[in-house]
């Protein structure tokens, strides 16, 4: 008996390619497709409000990591490194200080963007006010749980709307977006906003972080599409 | 008739010997394929899903849901929580709890805390739960947890890279590596480089 196959090599191979072409394509297209409706948008510095290669979003989506303790009760932040005054804040202590309400916008490196999410907490800037930080500090290393850590300009760190959050959208900062309190650098890609905050340290030379290690850009400006170095 | 006897000086043609690798790579190829199969699919399931992470959450499921609890709440603190608890109908004991200001209270179990405001009667339930297999899939691709991990990563490196060249020549084919096997091992160099090139790289 002769075995016949019920397609040609050559057909096999001809079709194969031709779905992975309209798989690849219709990928494609789904990934770069505009948000329209806020592409016109300026931001007050100018820029555009929704960064190049982003789509924009309604809700923020839990973006993995090793999650730390949710825990309020046993929740420490360290403020520390070139400071003249080194401090330990537990989280009714942090909710004793300086609050404040922000709307700012979220940018993940993964290409979607949510404007307008609403965050409460401190401001790192008040926190930094407190601690002294001295001249000779150029960068801060935020540090998180299970070794994760991101680091940042002390000068963009200080902005006005970098902030230790621990609501969001008028509610308890859930445990997926890195209860009981996270940082949130609104002008930075979101992984430099560390989950489950532990520290707040200074440095004088700056530290390469966790993802920065691994391939990451270690600035990270959304407007300049810095995702990878 | 002759009588010519054969000549006995000449040296017998040797056979040129021929060493038969190809059955050993092939042989070598299947080996070192059974063993990297656990790890192919680890980083393949993981890869195809941490791919995605845009889209959805690779290693848990999200528990989000919101509960209305009747007043008044008793004053102490753990009877505040087990009265939120009586009312959700849970017997599950709490990890903590913790009175955050005269309002809120916290009760954290070990995959979910609810969040009780007792001005309002609300209670946010929201945590996560592991997925089956992809949470530790993703852990090991992530390679969170280092140590020996780092080690077991190279050495299947190395696996899939003798698997890569022991497989351009496993079987000869008729025209050796200058037949199909050359277009398509040249279309499959191709892709990383043409994306690069295309995409203006890093």
């Amino acid at each position: 008996m002769i075995y016949r196959p019920s397609m040609r090599r050559r057909d096999f191979i001809r079709t194969a390619s031709e779905g992975t072409l309209v798989v690849a394509f219709g990928g494609g297209v789904y990934a770069v497709a505009p948000s329209e409706a806020y592409a016109k948008q300026k931001r007050s510095d100018g820029r555009p409000r929704v960064p190049p290669g982003q789509r924009v979003l309604t809700a923020l989506k839990p973006m993995g990591g090793s999650p730390g303790s949710p825990s309020r009760s046993q929740f420490r932040l360290k403020v520390y490194g070139e400071v003249e005054k080194p401090f330990e804040l537990d989280f009714k202590q942090l909710l004793a200080f300086k609050k404040k309400t922000r709307k700012s916008d979220v940018h993940c490196v993964t290409g979607w963007t949510v404007l307008d999410a609403v965050w409460t907490g401190t401001r790192v800037r008040d926190l930094a006010k407190k601690a002294k930080v001295k001249k000779t500090a150029h960068y801060v290393i935020f540090e998180a749980a299970h070794g994760y850590t991101a680091n940042v300009p002390l000068k963009e760190a200080l902005g006005p709307k970098v902030m230790v959050a621990h609501r969001l959208g008028g509610k308890p900062l859930r445990r997926a977006h890195g209860a009981p309190v996270r940082v949130v650098v609104p002008d930075l890609y979101f992984w430099k906003s560390a989950k489950w905050l532990t520290g707040i340290r200074f440095v004088k030379r700056d530290q390469p972080g966790y993802w920065e290690t691994r391939g990451y850009h270690n600035h990270a400006d959304p407007w300049k599409e810095e995702r990878h170095s | 008739m002759s009588d010519a006897k054969p000549r006995t000086d000449a040296k017998p043609k040797r056979k040129k010997s021929r060493i038969r690798w190809r059955p050993w790579l092939r042989a070598m190829h299947r080996d070192i394929g059974y063993l990297a199969i656990g790890l192919t699919l680890v980083y393949a399931l993981s890869g195809l899903a941490v791919n995605h992470i845009a889209d959805w959450d690779p290693s848990f499921r999200q528990i989000d849901k919101t509960h209305q609890v009747k007043g008044p709440f008793p004053r102490e603190e753990k009877a505040r929580a087990q009265y939120v608890l009586d009312q959700l109908g849970r017997k599950q004991k709490p990890k903590e709890v913790f009175e955050i200001s005269d309002t809120e209270l916290e009760i954290v179990f070990e995959k979910r805390t609810l969040h009780v405001d007792t001005e309002q009667g609300e209670v946010l339930e929201e945590g996560q739960e592991p997925r089956f297999m992809l949470r530790a899939a993703n852990w090991l691709h992530l390679n969170r947890g280092k140590k020996a991990w780092t080690w077991i990563a190279d050495g299947y490196a190395v696996f899939l890279l003798f698997l890569a060249l022991s497989g351009l020549f496993m079987i000869p084919g008729r025209k050796g590596l200058i037949g199909r096997g050359a277009v398509l091992a040249a279309v499959g160099a191709a892709v990383p480089i043409a994306y690069v090139v295309l995409s203006g790289g890093p």
